[in-house]
C-alpha cells in the first residue's frame, strides 16, 4: 500500500527571492535536524535558462518507538537504543526562471527497506497578475513502506534453510525470533501501520519546514543574502 | 551558510556557495546569464566531496539513486505549462 500527503499553499514574496530561499533553507531555526547539506552536481542550460542542482543533505532522525517496535532487530541495526539515526536526503531540482516554476524532488537514501519518501515541491509564478509579490506552492509526499517485501524474501529463505542441520545458532534464533513476530502482525499490516505513523510525522514537519521558509525568506526581505546568512550563523551557534 | 559533511571540504564549499549565490541572485534571477561563472569553484568543491563521499562509504548509494532519478528526467523537461 502506499500513503500520500499533499497541499497547496502560497508565500507573499516573489518567485525569485523563494527560488533562492529554497537553496538556503538549511539551517533555520525549524531544521536543527539537518547536519549537512552538499551540492553534488549543477549545470545551468543557457539556452533554455534552466538550472538543475543536485544536492545530499544529512538529517538526523529519531525513529517514532512505535515503528521501532515493528522492525525486526536486523533492520533497527544501525540505530541507537533511543531510535535515534541519521539518514541521507538526495534533493535534485530544476528552476526555470523565464517560465517562472521550479520543480523539487527529494528522496531517502537509506532506510529504503522500511520506507521510501518521496517528496515532489513545485512553486510557480502566479499567471500574469499585476501581483508578483507571491508564489505558489503544491507538496506531495509518497510514503511507501517495503518492510513486507523484504521480510517475505527473508522467510522464503529461512523455509529453504529450515531443514539444514548447518544453521547457526545466532542465526536460528534469530530467525525464531521473527517468525514468533511475524505470528501476530500480518506484512500488509506491519506495513499499514509503518505507513500511517509516517504519514502522521508528514502531516507534522511540512507546517515546520514551510515556517523555515518564512524564516529565510523574512531574513531576505529584510536584509537581504547578507541577513540570510548572518541568521544562519546564529542558527548554527544556537544548535552547537 | 550550511556545513558540508566533510568539514576537510568546507572552506571550498563556502567559497562555491558564496560565488554561487552571488551569480544565482545578480545574473541568473535576473535572466543576465551567459554561463555558470562558478564552476571551476565547484570543480574544486566537488574533487573535495567525491572523495569525502568515498571515503566514507556512500558514493555508490549516492550514484545508484542518482540513476534512478535519470527516469525522471524527461518529466522535469517537459515545460511546465498549466
Amino acid at each position: 500500500m502506499v500513503k500520500f500527503y499533499s497541499t497547496d499553499y502560497s508565500y507573499d514574496y516573489p518567485f525569485s527571492a523563494v527560488t533562492l530561499a529554497y537553496f538556503l533553507r538549511y539551517p533555520n531555526p525549524y531544521s536543527r535536524h539537518v547536519a549537512s547539506t552538499d551540492t553534488i552536481s549543477r549545470s545551468f542550460n543557457p539556452e533554455t535558462q534552466r538550472l538543475t542542482t543536485v544536492r545530499l543533505h544529512l538529517k538526523r532522525s529519531r525513529l517514532p518507538p512505535a515503528v521501532v517496535k515493528l522492525l525486526p532487530k536486523s533492520a533497527v541495526g544501525t540505530t541507537n537504543p533511543d531510535g535515534s539515526t541519521q539518514s541521507f536526503i538526495l534533493e535534485r531540482s530544476v528552476v526555470d526562471v523565464k517560465e517562472g516554476w521550479m520543480e523539487t524532488e527529494s528522496r531517502n537514501l537509506d532506510w529504503n527497506n522500511v520506507l521510501s519518501v518521496i517528496e515532489r515541491q513545485t512553486y510557480r509564478r502566479p499567471p500574469a497578475s499585476g501581483d508578483k509579490e507571491s508564489t505558489d506552492v503544491t507538496v506531495s509526499v509518497r510514503l511507501k513502506s517495503r518492510i513486507g517485501e523484504q521480510i517475505r524474501k527473508r522467510r522464503q529463505r529461512w523455509g529453504e534453510q529450515a531443514s539444514a542441520a548447518s544453521v547457526t545458532g545466532g542465526e536460528a534464533e534469530e530467525g525464531a525470533a521473527k517468525q514468533g513476530w511475524f505470528s501476530t502482525w500480518s506484512t500488509g499490516a506491519i506495513r499499514s501501520a509503518i505507513e500511517a505513523i509516517s504519514l502522521q510525522r508528514t502531516e507534522k514537519s511540512q507546517p515546520k519546514a514551510q515556517l523555515g521558509m518564512s524564516v529565510v525568506l523574512a531574513r531576505l526581505r529584510n536584509g537581504g543574502l547578507e541577513a540570510v546568512l548572518a541568521g544562519m550563523e546564529q542558527d548554527r551557534e544556537v544548535k552547537l | 551558510m550550511s556545513a558540508s559533511l566533510a568539514p576537510e571540504c568546507n572552506v571550498l564549499k563556502e567559497r562555491y556557495d558564496s560565488c554561487f549565490l552571488k551569480w544565482y541572485s545578480e545574473k541568473y534571477l535576473r535572466g543576465n546569464a551567459t554561463q555558470d561563472e562558478c564552476a571551476p569553484l565547484f570543480n574544486a568543491y566537488k574533487a573535495c566531496l567525491s572523495k569525502a563521499l568515498k571515503e566514507r562509504g556512500i558514493d555508490q548509494m549516492v550514484d545508484e539513486a542518482r540513476m534512478d532519478n535519470k527516469d525522471n528526467d524527461a518529466q522535469y523537461m517537459k515545460p511546465a505549462g498549466g
